[in-house]
């Protein structure tokens, strides 16, 4: 499984993004990674989640990109828009992302 | 997050609603608008179940009025209150920071400005700190303000940022979107986008130098002075005086902003680099109050304020910046008076004629070349502002 991930937007505009080969990863991040893309439904996620504030301004916009077993989506969302269920696997990879800047 | 509204508002993004809104036809603007004022909805339901009467008028409401929230590290926005207003200070920096940052910038509009608060019919000053785990950012949800905490969620050594209250001038930047969202309403997009950016910098760093008591040539021009942790090479997010200096770091990169329209950057992410090209009018104001002198406040800001209230509308370009803030100087201190020189010597400094007509169509990025079709179905009139 192939995911890219990218953060851009924030009060400091600064865009942190990475890619993550889940054959690199031990099992355990793999099933954890997995886990949450099932919690999001992630396959059945619109491609574009827009914000509903008119005026939601400074938030964070993140573009999450999944390749796995012959299939692909994208999904774009910002902070306000994203829906629960989806949180938790955007702040797994905001921490990936964090951990490993500019790759 | 905010889960459980009307589909049409998660298809139509919102800066196209807004353009709708301004320039549909009748039908179609009173569909944009009915959709647009679904938040408001939003808003009113809110206050309701603060207590908060809604429909309240200025007289009813009148003066500062503060509430603080912790979101304990979820995005439950009104999970628990910890302070109102008048209450005695928390034993938490965050949330004392949020309550006297308001304060602070509810006091600029007010007594210089004359301005009672973000809609000036004294709405509400509602925050939430300690928004999410590792959230290293601030913003504004059209309704309030929301802060992180940084990315204290990672071992010390490699954390970045501190919570995002720490700097007085985030505050004052945060509540500073609510009032271009009353005023110009500046499309977030592109150079409408870095002006509504701008704005916000220019109201918070003068926040900041009011309370610090500071001249313009003694203020250091930094937005978020102190957020960045001693891990990182840089003084603060971005510098007015000088953009593209305010950090410089291994890890973070350089700071991307521009000083002047020939390094003007079109990117698409960040809603087409508000972030980015927001240093071009922020170094302009800098100028004009550089050389103007004294507390940049008084008459620089003064420009700016006017402006914001009375001269932008949501498609404003920097163009257009130039041209009414040198319009609203000539009506404030006189035609050609020192003031109105300066701001035209602002201007200039980053490649900017006040006297020049706006641009025909800002430049508007790669999704709204996408987005054009579209936007032309809905545009009976001729494009510029």
């Amino acid at each position: 499984m192939q995911i890219y991930f990218e953060r851009s937007g924030g009060f400091a505009g600064m865009r942190v993004s990475t890619t993550i080969d889940t054959a690199a990863l031990d099992a355990e991040e793999t099933g954890e990674l997995q886990k949450l893309i099932d919690t999001a439904n992630f396959f059945a996620l619109p491609a574009l989640i827009t914000t509903t504030s008119p005026a939601g301004v400074d938030q964070f916009q993140y573009k999450v990109t999944i390749e796995a077993e012959g299939r692909q989506h994208t999904v774009e969302t910002g902070d306000a828009g994203a829906p629960d269920t989806l949180l938790p696997l955007l702040q797994k990879l905001t921490r990936l992302a964090r951990a490993k800047p500019g790759s | 997050m905010m889960t459980g509204r009307h589909p049409i508002q998660c298809i139509v993004p919102p800066h196209m609603l807004e353009e709708i809104a301004e320039r549909g036809n009748t039908e179609q603007q009173r569909m944009a608008l009915n959709t647009l004022s679904v938040s408001d909805a939003f808003r009113a339901q809110r206050l309701e179940a603060a207590e908060f009467a809604p429909l309240v008028t200025a007289e009813q409401v009148a003066g500062k009025d503060r509430i603080v929230y912790d979101a304990e590290q979820t995005s439950d926005l009104d999970r628990r209150k910890v302070r109102g207003e008048g209450d005695p200070p928390t034993d938490d920096p965050a949330a004392d920071e949020a309550y006297d940052g308001a304060g602070a910038t509810y006091d600029l509009y007010k007594d210089i400005y004359d301005r009672e608060s973000i809609d000036n019919n004294g709405l509400r000053l509602i925050s939430t700190v300690h928004y999410q785990k590792g959230y290293d950012n601030a913003f504004w949800n059209g309704e309030q303000m929301t802060y992180g905490d940084g990315d204290e969620d990672l071992p010390p050594e490699d954390r970045l940022f501190n919570r995002f209250t720490i700097a007085l001038d985030i505050v004052g930047h945060e509540l500073t979107h609510g009032v271009t969202q009353f005023e110009a309403k500046l499309v977030y997009r592109s150079q409408s986008g870095a002006l509504n950016e701008s704005f916000s910098d220019v109201f918070g760093s003068l926040v900041k130098q009011r309370v610090l008591g500071q001249t313009a040539a003694a203020a250091d021009w930094i937005i978020g002075a102190g957020l960045f942790t001693e891990n990182v090479n840089g003084e603060g997010i971005r510098s007015m005086k000088a953009p593209g200096t305010a950090y410089d770091d291994p890890v973070l990169g350089q700071d991307p902003q521009p000083a002047h329209m020939r390094d003007y950057k079109n990117v698409i992410t960040d809603n087409g680099g508000v972030h980015i090209n927001s240093g071009i009018p922020n170094h302009a104001f800098y100028v004009v109050a550089r050389d103007i002198g004294g507390h940049a406040w008084e008459k620089a800001g003064r420009i700016w304020y006017i402006t914001l209230r009375d001269k932008l509308s949501a498609q404003s370009d920097f163009q257009a910046a130039a041209r009414l803030t040198f319009e609203a100087a000539g009506e404030l201190f006189g035609a050609g008076s020192l003031e109105q020189q300066a701001v035209k010597a602002g201007w200039a400094e980053v490649g900017l004629g006040v006297d020049q007509p706006d641009s025909p169509g800002q430049d508007t990025g790669c999704l709204d070349m996408v987005m054009s079709p579209f936007r032309a179905m809905f545009r009976p009139t001729t494009s510029g502002r």
